[in-house]
């Protein structure tokens, strides 16, 4: 089913829509369409031809939208990807590879203005590499068993449902609050049982004093997903900082970055050696597309305000949950899957 | 007198074989355009010419087979289970061709009779399809044997690898043939079997084999073997690379 999606597409058919739009192009206009109808790629190691132009146009695309709204961008790409035709387990493996990337250029930002907390960071990333060597062990055993399409699916409707609707409902909240005057002020965090457990440490740039279990947990948890899902996994770790670790807004973002770029590379390096599905040329083309794709997405960022942002951003999220869900829900056309094992 | 009687006696034995040769094996001889064809990064499927002579008559035809290498097939069925469909089977076929096309000169039903076409193993219905494996399903009516082989072999053509059409084979003056054979992008490398068959009457008469390699090569054989030879490097490799990456583009960022 899924590289049958390559072939909805064949140049021949593109050629044919063009030309029957424009019967007798100029010369120019006709060489120039041929060379980028033929401009194909063969990935070496999903093993299938791909157009540059698809490659390049996703990484831009999603690269606009990962600078829009300030989000790595994994849950969109990883979906994308196995929908144009790329078999999930590389899908998933390479895009850990392109996050290294994009955080790494993100962080930097953070790091100058010292919006980093490396000592939370170093807890969660610790629990980030245990739960994504996990993963990946999780990964391969549910690959040979032939349910890794359904688990990175589930786990997409599950996680992004619940992020999108969380999130819009606050942003709508939000916008709410904002129209009438003199709206409720609420506490930074509220303290509760979690902040009870023992191995307490202090935090000083996120003015914490927590248990180093917490952020240990859910740094595994989300390297569970990062591993599983091909994310990095900020979209469950930002709201985990925020609401259950109470750490400030300001520190989040950059600390959530920083550990992301060790469990995306510990998942790349893991995936490299057990499953060989990281597929280099792919993530390399993809990063091109979205370095360009991420610096007009932060210049539209500035036309719109952050409540609004987040309600697109989770209208967004909601509509990707929807689409999956369907297709899971739906009787696909063919029961029947074939996979060449070599 | 001796002599000439020895003479006579061989010469209508030499016609005698000559006519023997001719009614029950013909002279038929095939070549590919290319017959070493490289996967490089520009690769996007591939078409060759396959031409040969043959020593026919009116009303005879050429059929080609064109067999990929071998491999593992795993065939998975869905069903629904508590609202969303699963993979709940997994058949594995063993050693089957990850390609496997077909071209005549005439529909394949007016060339010969499916029992002959059984004796020479021609066709996915006669290539001996054997489940390996499977992992069962409790409670489940079990789908038959045959409906395995027929979805497998209505995937395997969507993803154009066992393509239902078969193309077309040009036989002039009874003596030269040719035909374009086009491979698609997603081929596996390895070593491709093509057989070449010359039909008279329903009867296979004349059968030449040849063989096509297929590769990778260039940059993508070299990511490849990278990849699977060393693989924890490569694992490395490529996060550094993206670390480079990254780091250039906060550059870049930073200076607009």
């Amino acid at each position: 089913m899924h590289r049958t999606a390559l072939y909805a597409t064949p140049d021949s058919q593109i050629g044919f829509i063009f030309f029957w739009v424009f019967p007798d192009p100029p010369f120019c206009v006709k060489f120039t369409f041929l060379m980028l109808a033929s401009m194909y790629i063969y990935l070496p190691i999903a093993e299938i031809s791909m157009h540059i132009g698809i490659i390049i146009g996703l990484g831009g695309g999603v690269g606009f939208l990962s600078g829009l709204f300030g989000v790595g961008g994994g849950f969109l790409m990883t979906p994308l990807l196995i929908f144009f035709g790329i078999p999930p387990a590389v899908a998933v493996a390479t895009e850990a590879n392109q996050i290294v990337a994009s955080s790494v250029s993100g962080v930097l930002a953070h790091m100058r203005r010292g919006n980093v907390d490396f000592k939370m960071g170093g807890i969660l990333l610790l629990g980030g590499v245990i739960g994504s060597s996990l993963g990946v062990m999780l990964f391969t055993t549910l690959r040979e068993m032939g349910q890794i399409d359904l688990v990175i699916k589930l786990s997409y409707v599950v996680f992004l449902g619940i992020i999108g609707f969380l999130m819009l409902l606050e942003s709508v909240r939000t916008i709410l609050r904002t129209r009438r005057p003199g709206g409720r002020k609420t506490k930074l965090h509220q303290h509760n049982w979690l902040h009870g457990l023992p191995l307490k440490m202090r935090f000083r740039r996120s003015k914490l004093y927590i248990s180093a279990l917490l952020p240990l947990a859910i740094g595994a948890f989300v390297g569970v997903l990062a591993a599983i899902m091909g994310v990095g996994g900020g979209f469950i770790m930002v709201p985990a900082m925020i609401y259950l670790l109470g750490m400030p807004t300001s520190v989040v973002v950059g600390t959530s970055l920083f550990q992301i770029i060790f469990v995306t590379a510990n998942v790349t390096f893991l995936q490299s050696v057990q499953t060989q599905t990281v597929d280099f040329m792919l993530a390399g083309l993809l990063l091109f597309g979205a370095v360009i794709g991420a610096q007009f997405g932060t210049r539209a960022s500035a036309l719109l305000r952050g409540e609004q942002l987040r309600g697109l951003l989770a209208l967004m999220v909601l509509a990707v949950c929807i689409k999956l869900g369907f297709d899971l829900a739906l009787r696909p056309d063919d029961l029947f899957s074939v996979e060449l094992l070599k | 007198m001796i002599r000439a009687r020895q003479f006579i006696l061989g010469f209508i034995l030499l016609l005698g074989m000559t006519s023997l040769a001719a009614a029950n094996s013909s002279r038929l001889v095939a070549d590919l355009s290319k017959s070493n064809i490289a996967i490089t990064s520009g690769f996007h499927g591939t078409d060759l010419l396959l031409f040969g002579a043959v020593d026919g008559a009116v009303g005879d035809d050429i059929l080609v087979v064109i067999s990929g290498p071998p491999t593992d097939i795993a065939q998975r069925r869905k069903a629904n289970r508590a609202g969303i469909w699963i993979n709940v089977e997994t058949n594995i076929w063993q050693k089957v061709p990850s390609l496997y096309t077909i071209l005549a000169t005439s529909p394949i039903d007016k060339i010969t009779s499916p029992e002959t076409l059984t004796s020479l193993a021609i066709g996915t219905n006669n290539i001996g399809l054997k489940i390996a494996a499977e992992t069962p399903v409790a409670g489940q009516p079990k789908p038959t044997a045959s409906e395995f082989i027929t979805a497998l072999q209505a995937n395997m053509a969507s993803i154009n690898l066992w393509p239902d059409q078969t193309g077309n084979v040009t036989l002039t003056e009874n003596a030269l043939f040719r035909a374009e054979v086009k491979l698609p992008a997603n081929i596996l490398s390895g070593t491709y079997i093509v057989r070449v068959l010359q039909f008279r009457n329903g009867v296979a008469i004349g059968e030449d084999i040849t063989n096509l390699y297929i590769n990778k090569g260039g940059l993508s054989a070299g990511i490849y073997n990278f990849a699977h030879d060393y693989s924890a490097l490569y694992g490395i490799f490529a996060i550094l690379f993206a670390v480079a990456a990254g780091w250039l583009a906060a550059a870049a960022f930073r200076r607009n």
